[in-house]
């Protein structure tokens, strides 16, 4: 068969699955998030009945709860319309969606052009100093990193960044600087990840015959381990792109509130908590898209990378 | 895969790398405002007749202005300490002067002739009556719209409650946009002659409230009303040209297909069936510049209450124009307050642009206020000490004695209108018996809870309503005495808390709460050998359970929502949704409602305090502290000062350069 076709099939099959897997999940979520006590109108100075009634016709909640699952589900899919958001009532859940994507987007971008540089860099040079001061070094960097919570990582960063060295400001969002440290704290477990990938490819590469055959014509270390070496160790590295995007683009929820990024981490537990149904629901496609989105193209670009791989 | 797609590939990938890291990097500058501040978590709305909550009040109040605004005495830099609460009184903003006539039912606002919406059209007395009756209109569907209950009748315009008599408008199903309650579709006013209302559907006995609700709100909109029409307004998008006479008689209804077995003679299909808000509400802008409102009962608060925001005028034109909720977006609003929107960023921040045409706008100093949303009390913290805001209202409680220590008179903090009480739920064996519930109240060692919890200087709660309101001295409650609590339960049958049923103290899992609990679990295991568990649960699920009355003892908090002790009495009547512990008293309603009905100001609030001393016998709360306010402020902010609301108007606030140079403060 035709590799385009081919490659089309798997892609329609694909998003096939893709479109029952959030179908599936958005039913599920829909109903559980009903079955959960308390309402979006729910709030310690109550609301006379009367008024609680009105409030409900607003959003349709009077009507029995597989029409409004019907209702909802149709302008979704059919629409994209999400429905006005509950609690933030100025505005509904898609311009909510379409204001803290491009800002969680940012700093996800930004985290991750971080944890390629630092972890790939610290990688080559724990490999080649295998043994080393650095080496160690490193490592022992990149378990911290590991293993360090993001929270207090942020916080340590804070006390040390921003009120010793005074270099950035403490939080907020409108600036490079305001950037750099929730950035920062994002990349360091992608990039702790990172750099012990790097080094485990590398290590298995610089034994092979191809780069004693470049050390052999001479060329300069320099170029062996640049040109020949890390090409070769790069592939894990790429694989690992696809999760960690995804997971860079939806993890930083404690990082969000610690500063102040109006991205969309903190969107989804604030409005799962103050139970903004349609928020909250909208926030679950969201995420769930991009997650099912990340691990297509993740699987694609192996069958480019790595001749081996078929997809299927 | 070919092999050019392959090879090709990482150079795509780099290309897409640099493109992404560009896009993430191209940061819009934005100038930093005169004045900014923590203005807590994002508003659920900047539309007044649907706000609720602390951060839309200050909002609100820098947008919008009502006919009073609440404001110092002149010259209160020099009257009080920089300690002390100064008082704030509502006074004239909108309205130049008002008179209230003599038995206190009705004010006549005179509206100043310079008052102007910020596209230049002048603020009339009608805008008011429009604005009120959105608010009031069931469809607005505003939270607050029962603030709006003490003018006469609007209650029943917001509850559609219509009986035979009632002039009415029957609005009928032809707006511009049927989602849009304005502009309205074609009104018939007219009086009703008849209601059929067809056999009250029977509830299931097992029906919970809401459900018995539902099926009667329903049965309601089957009803038909036959109205005999008086005039019709119709409006600019009824296609339909019914033929309409004068003195015909209508029937309509909301739900005419279920109502052809009550009447089927046909009726016409009604959107609202409300009372003529024009002829029955107590509002009428009697000229462009003379508003006249009349009340239910004389509410000496009242001109409090127009200096709140669900008061507050909208403009017709907007609102009609670009509906509800796009009138609310920067680029939209019209407002006539000392600032506008200048922009809105979803969780980040309202960026407010001085207002050139309000009234009083050479006595506003500040050129741009940012008012940040900030989710985390650390981040306050953060920023204020980062000279990145000026003033934060927001603390971490558990950093309170650092931040006294090291931050020293830019920590304010003052007595404030709130109360943190414990619920009881009296339905409870046991805990229904008056004795059990006082032998708990003495038991609390308060002093120690405000010493030793909370640490922030709150005062014990020896009663309900704070301290601070003018007039009013609260009623004599009991200190802490162990002695006199063990007594009392023992003349209750629980010698030694023997035989009580276990007692569980629920509340919503946050640090603090859960440290009071604990200290009141040990207190009350130590004096009264009572066992206690605790039970902390997410925010929702305790609203729910504690309106449901599932819970024995409940923790509780209460910000009075305008300066009287009224507002800390009325929740706790048969009727109210805010009683919440299934505590009646026939004395206690009657005192209040009496109360409402008194225009004598001293009878009044001896009536209001013997209600709160049947509160304190009867002990269905058991008051814990009165909660001091709390605020960073950095000292180059002038024109801000503390007062028993907590209330902050940006208008007053301005920037001493000179203090804020010589501490070099990096801007």
């Amino acid at each position: 068969m035709n590799p385009l076709v081919e490659t089309l099939l798997v892609v329609g099959k694909r998003l096939g699955w893709m479109l029952l897997t959030l179908w599936v999940v958005y039913t599920f979520s829909f109903f559980l998030m009903r079955a959960v006590p308390g309402g979006p109108f729910a709030s310690d100075k109550k609301v006379p009945p009367a008024i609680q009634r009105q409030l409900e016709a607003r959003y349709h909640m009077d009507e029995p709860l597989p029409m409004q699952y019907v209702r909802h589900l149709t302008n979704a899919a059919v629409f994209f319309d999400f429905g006005p958001s509950m609690r933030m009532e100025d505005y509904t859940v898609n311009e909510v969606i379409a204001q803290g994507f491009p800002v969680s987007a940012t700093l996800g971008i930004i985290a991750l052009v971080l944890a390629l540089l630092f972890g790939m860099t610290a990688g080559v040079i724990s490999a080649v100093r295998r043994n080393t001061i650095f080496d160690f070094g490193f490592m022992l960097l990149a378990t911290v990193g590991i293993a360090v919570p993001n929270f207090v990582l942020a916080s340590l960063s804070i006390i040390l960044i921003v009120f010793w060295l005074q270099l950035v400001p403490a939080a907020g969002w409108g600036s490079i600087q305001q950037a750099l440290l929730p950035a920062l704290c994002v990349a360091a477990p992608y990039a702790a990840y990172i750099a012990r990938l790097t080094r485990a490819g590398m290590l298995e590469v610089l034994n092979l015959d191809y780069i004693r055959t470049a050390y052999a014509k001479g060329l300069a270390p320099r170029t062996v381990i640049v040109k020949h070496a890390l090409r070769g160790a790069i592939l894990p590295v790429v694989s690992y792109i696809g999760p960690a995007t995804a997971g860079i683009l939806t993890g930083s929820l404690v990082l969000e509130r610690i500063f102040n990024v109006p991205g969309m981490g903190s969107f989804f537990i604030d409005a799962a908590m103050q139970r903004d149904y349609t928020l909250a629901l909208g926030m679950v496609v969201v995420y769930t898209a991009l997650l099912l989105v990340m691990n297509t193209l993740v699987d694609l670009s192996y069958a480019i990378i790595d001749p081996r791989v078929k997809m299927e | 895969m070919s092999h050019p797609v392959r090879k090709a590939f990482p150079w795509l990938a780099i290309a897409l790398g640099l493109a992404a890291l560009t896009w993430a990097l191209a940061f819009e500058r934005l100038p930093t405002a005169d004045f900014t501040y923590d203005n807590g978590n994002e508003i659920q709305t900047a539309d007044p007749a649907k706000a609720t909550g602390q951060p839309e009040h200050r909002v609100l109040n820098a947008l919008f202005e009502g006919l009073l605004r609440s404001m110092p005495p002149e010259r209160w830099q020099d009257k009080f300490a920089p300690g002390e609460n100064v008082p704030m009184t509502p006074e004239p903003a909108m309205a130049e002067r008002y008179e209230v006539s003599p038995d206190g039912l009705t004010y006549t606002f005179h509206l100043r002739k310079d008052a102007q919406w910020s596209n230049g059209e002048s603020v009339m007395a009608e805008d008011f009556a429009w604005s009120w009756r959105r608010t009031l209109h069931p469809e607005t569907a505003g939270k607050y719209a029962y603030q709006l209950y003490y003018l006469k009748g609007g209650e029943e315009y917001n509850t559609a409650h219509v009986d035979v008599g009632t002039e009415v408008e029957v609005e009928l199903p032809t707006r511009r946009d049927p989602l849009q309650p304005f502009p309205r579709g074609t009104l018939l006013l007219g009086k009703v002659e008849e209601i059929r209302k067809g056999a009250k559907p029977t509830v299931p006995a097992d029906a919970s409230d809401e459900q018995k609700e539902r099926i009667e709100a329903k049965w309601k909109d089957q009803w038909v009303y036959f109205v005999r029409l008086a005039s019709i307004r119709r409006s600019g998008w009824d296609r339909a040209r019914h033929r309409f006479r004068k003195g015909d008689l209508m029937a309509v209804s909301k739900d005419p297909e279920q109502s052809q077995f009550i009447y089927a003679g046909g009726t016409l299909r009604a959107l609202h069936i409300l009372p003529d808000f024009e002829s029955t509400v107590g509002v009428k802008a009697e000229s462009t510049q003379k508003l006249v409102v009349t009340l239910k009962a004389p509410t000496p608060f009242f001109n409090e209450l127009v200096a709140f925001y669900p008061y507050f005028p909208v403009n017709r034109r907007c609102v009609e124009d670009h509906g509800s909720p796009n009138w609310t977006k920067p680029e939209n609003m019209v407002c006539n307050g000392p600032f506008t929107m200048e922009f809105r960023r979803i969780r980040d921040r309202i960026r407010f642009v001085k207002n050139p045409l309000y009234w009083d706008a050479y006595n506003v100093r500040l050129e741009t206020v940012d008012a940040l949303v900030v989710r985390s009390e650390t981040t306050t913290l953060n920023m204020f000490l980062d000279d990145q805001i000026d003033w934060g209202t927001q603390i971490p409680v558990s950093m309170l004695p650092t931040i006294k220590k090291r931050l020293g008179t830019q920590f304010k903090t003052a007595p404030e209108l709130t109360v943190y009480f414990y619920r009881i739920n009296t339905t409870r064996p046991g805990l229904d018996n008056p004795l059990v519930r006082r032998a708990l109240n003495l038991a609390i060692d308060k002093k120690n809870i405000c010493d030793v919890v909370t640490q922030a200087g709150d005062m014990p709660a020896t009663a309900v309503v704070p301290p601070g309101l003018p007039g009013y001295t609260s009623a004599t409650g009991s200190e802490f005495n162990p002695e006199a609590a063990r007594k009392l339960l023992e003349e209750a049958g629980y010698p030694g808390g023997q035989g009580l049923p276990e007692v569980e103290i629920m509340y919503n899992d946050l640090d603090i709460h859960k440290t009071i609990a604990e200290r009141v679990q040990q207190l009350w295991r130590e004096n009264l050998g009572i066992k206690t568990r605790l039970r902390g649960i997410e925010w929702n699920s305790y609203l729910s359970a504690q309106d449901k009355l599932d819970y024995s003892v409940c923790r509780a908090g209460w910000v009075g929502d305008y300066p009287d002790p009224n507002t800390f009495l009325d929740m706790w009547t048969s009727t109210s949704g805010q009683n919440q512990t299934g505590w009646k008293s026939k004395p206690f309603d009657q005192l209040i409602a009496e109360a409402g009905r008194e225009d004598d100001p001293q009878k009044r609030l001896q009536m209001l305090h013997d209600a709160e001393q049947i509160l304190l016998d009867e002990s269905p709360i058991l008051p814990i502290y009165w909660r001091v306010s709390k605020n960073l402020v950095k000292p180059h902010v002038q024109g801000w000062f503390l007062n028993a609301q907590d209330t902050h108007p940006l208008n007053l606030i301005w920037i001493d350069k000179h203090v804020r140079d010589a501490a070099g403060v990096r801007r």
